[in-house]
């Protein structure tokens, strides 16, 4: 935690050499200016920049604690007050001198204990000459030109300016003098600091770019994993052939023993022998290749997965930004909202120096907005109320920031208002609908107060435009905990509220689980995941027509995910069928818990959008590449909430599809475009078939002889195995020889579709002639 | 030494050019020609409306989109299916680390979807706004078309939106208005849950 101090002072410090070196330079280049300029008017604007200049870097100092920056600075800040108002007009001499005291800020910048009592005395004159009755030369012409924007330097800083000393100062004149141009080379390397500016898009486009290498990344590792698996392929292969071998031996000594009255034929046996031989040893060099190149993949995978890690946590770094680039804009927001109210707000920040992504700096935009509208809307008082609760008539909101570790950001937003009255937040909910007033009265009050971060809840006894719409702080918390963060609630009647927000200082990689559902693939955000569970059909409970599970005492609604998407329910086919699977999922305070077909795994995803005609989807964030270059949707669990209670309100028909799945029919369908096979399968699927896809002929077979179908549905022209050819392979083996085949094809000519006819089809439909009633027609008088 | 040569072979033709009647000759000959290509080439500018289409055949019917809205093709090998999307969004495709939408512009317009079709071409539409993609059976190539040919409604032409219609060429190419199809805000999925 020290140690955490110390860096967190060190680079603040770092920050403010960068920041005061701009400052510095303002100021010397707008004195050169001024130095030139003759006609005071013209002066004004120039000495108004020097003055803010001196003005935020004496601010600045403050901040780091370099209390003699501070002090030169204010002393600075005096004698260019003096100029701004026309009563001082420098010397050459004396131009130099306050040339000589910039320069010294930036030495002390460098070196915090330097002597700085000569450079403070001469302001100090020059200041002193500025109260002496006007001298002729300075300002007759132009009429003081007052501005008003400017703050006036004596309520700037409440330290008076401080007292030269002395006794020191004449002594140390002429040393300090000499110092100057030794300190000024070392200036000339320490202060042009190694920092530049680089635009955002740049920085954007790198870490983009470094997001990107993400895919390479999970792309190499998918390579591994599949030539693991090549490699225990292989593996089963030589197991086998070790069984075989001495078979192979025996039977080749047999022959041997014939061979006189074999008369040559033995000749061809030794020669098949051979080649097989031969084959072993091809398979055991293919087997030590593949095994060198799997290890060397996998090496490969783990040094690329370490630099894609390391060069984007560093990218990161790279983009976050301090607080203040947020924060700057909520003082203005605060006085407007509150004068709108008729309430005197005033608003402190600290810490706004702390860096944090610069993306969810601008999410968290419109949360800040919200809880200081809910601030000023809810928690402060008028005037005239907080005067009869003993309190000063005017309130305040703090923003405190802080960094609690290293990859954590505390936000504090309190104000001293009235505080939140739970049971005003009971009778909104009950109001609302969101929970009966019995729920509602077995709440605890702070689980009461809990209930303002859900939507339609509100303490607001009227809807104002900016808040009490109960919209707002629901958003927050939304927001706050897609960006992986946490935010609670402090409150005392009368005293005032408390909003903590958690946020993590970088976006973490986002992960995913991936789920199957209906036989595709679905990432489920994990920070959304709570657990995954097994469900026997039997515990599942029917409460006002909606299924629930208990999970750990409570009561958990239970919905398909496979209904909620719209698509078909599919369960998994073999022994296990009886279990379901489910995925419990949170988001905010609501729990859920959907009924998957399978989990596959959990991994790091790449969050992309859905195109530019995809604006947004319901049920879904977005989408992902696999690193077999798939494309899978990333849900929204929010909406998957939302999405449920409303598909859940139709009657589930849970008992029949279990009924139904054993009954259907099966059909194959061989198709090598991707799209007619969907939708070939589609089709099918809606009509109550169950249906298994190869992509042509050979796929085909495969599928044919590991599993039984009841009818085929098969393209004819596709790659490596034609529709003719499959047609004739499956009446030529006995245990599909009276399988119902259908042709579907493109080609129409009177060969083709005697051809087909002679080879064994059991129908021909011809693509442009194709609908799919037609299609359907024909089946069911097949099967 | 190379300097100098070339110094000497370049001054010297023009100077030969000038008194040898053989070669002003072939100058003139040269000379005219260039004139006459130059002629052609500024006479096609001024006609100007030639435009060039990709012809693709999509369920049996010739269609063309201009080709400066034409990012790229590629081939249909693999799609996912986005659940709760109008069912003229056939799912997403990934150019390149890319994600795409495709579209099979039959449904969009409503036309019958009558005949399996192979769809194994995705044209990528590109514009400021938009980028999408359209659904092929088949590219036929690149063809150039004179606007003040088409025509611009067909009564026998069934279905396809007038609106989205540039024309129709002599030979039945539909070349479409892509330009104004993908400003259609039917044709953008932006869907909330209440």
């Amino acid at each position: 935690m020290i140690n955490n101090e110390a860096e967190f002072l060190k680079e603040l410090l770092a920050m403010f050499k960068i920041e005061a070196e701009e400052h510095l330079k303002g100021i010397s280049s707008n004195l050169l200016e001024l130095e030139k300029i003759q006609d005071a008017g013209e002066q004004t604007p120039v000495i108004e920049t020097i003055y803010r200049e001196a003005h935020s870097l004496k601010g600045a100092a403050r901040a780091v604690n370099l209390n003699q920056v501070e002090t030169l600075c204010q002393s600075l800040e005096s004698v260019f007050s003096a100029m701004k108002r026309h009563v001082l007009a420098p010397t050459p001499e004396q131009y130099d001198q306050i040339h000589a005291a910039v320069d010294r800020v930036g030495q002390l910048i460098e070196k915090p204990d330097l002597e700085i009592a000569d450079v403070l005395q001469q302001l100090g004159r020059l200041e002193a000459l500025s109260k002496e009755p006007p001298q002729a030369p300075a300002e007759p012409r132009t009429a003081e030109p007052p501005k008003s924007a400017a703050p006036e330097p004596d309520s700037s800083g409440p330290e008076p300016p401080p007292q030269p000393e002395a006794p020191a100062a004449s002594a140390a004149q002429e040393p300090a003098h000499q110092a100057n141009a030794a300190w000024n080379a070392e200036k000339d390397r320490s202060l042009v600091s190694d920092t530049i500016r680089i635009s955002t898009s740049k920085l954007d486009s790198l870490l983009l770019q470094a997001e990107e290498l993400l895919a390479s990344k999970l792309t190499a590792l998918q390579f591994t994993k599949d030539e693991r698996d090549l490699v225990t392929w292989i593996d089963a292969w030589r197991k086998e052939w070790e069984k075989r071998e001495p078979e192979l031996k025996a039977f080749r000594r047999d022959i041997e023993k014939f061979e006189k009255n074999a008369d040559g034929r033995a000749e061809a046996w030794f020669a098949i022998h051979d080649f097989i031989n031969y084959n072993y040893g091809q398979v055991k060099v293919f087997e030590s290749r593949i095994q060198a190149m799997s290890k060397a993949s996998d090496q490969n995978a783990r040094g690329l997965g370490g630099m894609v890690d390391t060069l984007l946590q560093d990218v990161k770094q790279v983009l976050t930004l301090p607080f203040s680039t947020l924060l700057k804009i909520l003082p203005k927001i605060v006085r407007d909202l509150s004068r709108d109210q008729g309430k005197d707000v005033e608003l402190i920040v600290k810490g706004s120096t702390i860096e944090i992504d610069r993306r969810i700096l601008e999410e968290m935009k419109d949360p800040f907005i919200h809880i200081l509208r809910n601030c000023v809307d809810h928690g402060i008082e008028k005037p005239d109320d907080r005067r009869k609760a003993n309190k000063p008539a005017g309130g305040y909101i703090s923003i405190i920031i802080s960094q609690s570790s290293g990859n954590k950001v505390d936000i504090l937003v309190s104000d001293d208002g009235r505080g939140i009255d739970a049971d005003r937040v009971r009778a909104s909910a009950v109001r609302h609908g969101v929970m009966s007033e019995e729920e509602v009265r077995r709440l605890s009050d702070a689980e009461a107060r809990m209930l303002i971060f859900q939507s339609e809840v509100s303490t607001s006894p009227i809807i104002t435009d900016i808040s009490g719409r109960g919209l707002g702080l629901a958003v927050v918390r939304e927001k706050v905990e897609k960006l992986g963060g946490s935010i609670a609630l402090d409150t005392e009647i009368g005293k005032g509220t408390t909003f903590r927000i958690q946020l993590p200082v970088t976006l973490a990689t986002f992960r995913g689980i991936l789920v199957e559902v209906s036989e595709q693939t679905f990432v489920i955000p994990t920070v959304n995941v709570d657990r995954v569970i097994r469900i026997r059909p039997g515990d599942i409970r029917t409460a006002e027509n909606r299924e629930t599970v208990l999970l750990d005492g409570k009561v958990v609604s239970l919905v398909h995910l496979s209904d909620v998407l719209g698509l078909p329910r599919r369960s998994r086919r073999g022994e296990e069928s009886d279990m379901l699977q489910a995925i419990t999922l949170s988001a905010g305070d609501k729990r859920m818990a959907f009924v998957v077909q399978g989990i596959l795994n959990e991994q790091e995803v790449l969050v992309k959008s859905l195109g530019r005609q995809l604006v947004r989807v319901r049920n879904i964030a977005g989408a992902t590449i696999l690193g077999s270059n798939k494309v899978v949707p990333i849900l929204n669990v929010i909406d998957l909430m939302k999405s449920a209670v409303r598909s859940s309100a139709i009657p589930t028909k849970m008992t029949t599809t279990e009924g139904t799945e054993v009954g259907k029919k099966n059909i194959l369908v061989a198709e090598d475009s991707i799209t007619s096979r969907t939708l070939l399968k589609n089709i099918l699927e809606s009509a109550g078939y169950q249906v298994k896809t190869a992509v042509d002929g050979v796929d085909a077979l495969t599928a044919l002889r590991t599993e039984t179908f009841d009818l085929v549905v098969s393209d004819i022209e596709m790659p490596r195995m034609n529709g003719f050819d499959l047609v004739a392979r499956i009446r030529g083996d006995k245990a599909t020889a009276d399988l119902p085949v259908i042709l579907v094809t493109a080609l129409e000519s009177r060969e083709d579709r005697e051809r087909g006819i002679d080879v064994g089809a059991n129908a021909y439909i011809v693509k442009r002639s194709f609908d799919q009633s037609n299609l359907l027609e024909v089946i069911s008088k097949l099967i | 030494m190379i300097k100098r040569k070339l110094k000497t072979e370049s001054g010297a033709p023009n100077t030969d050019a000038a008194q040898d009647p053989a070669a002003r000759k072939r100058t003139d000959i040269l000379k005219s020609r260039a004139e006459e290509l130059a002629v052609e080439l500024a006479g096609q500018e001024d006609t100007g409306n030639v435009i060039e289409v990709l012809e693709f055949v999509l369920a049996s019917e010739h269609y063309g989109i201009e080709t400066n809205l034409i990012g790229e093709v590629y081939p249909m090998r693999e799609y996912t299916p986005v659940p709760g999307t109008p069912d003229f969004v056939m799912g997403l495709i990934n150019i390149r680390g890319r994600i795409v939408s495709v579209n099979d512009i039959r449904r969009f317009f409503d036309l019958p979807v009558k005949g399996l079709s192979d769809l194994n071409r995705v044209i990528v539409v590109q514009t400021a706004r938009m980028e999408l993609g359209i659904l092929a059976d088949r590219i036929v190539g690149v063809r150039t078309v004179q606007t003040d040919t088409l025509q611009t409604s067909l009564p026998t032409l069934t279905g396809i939106r007038a609106e989205y219609l540039r024309g129709i060429a002599p030979d039945g190419l539909v070349v479409l208005d892509v330009e104004k199809m993908v400003m259609d805000t039917r044709l953008i999925v932006n869907d909330e849950v209440e």
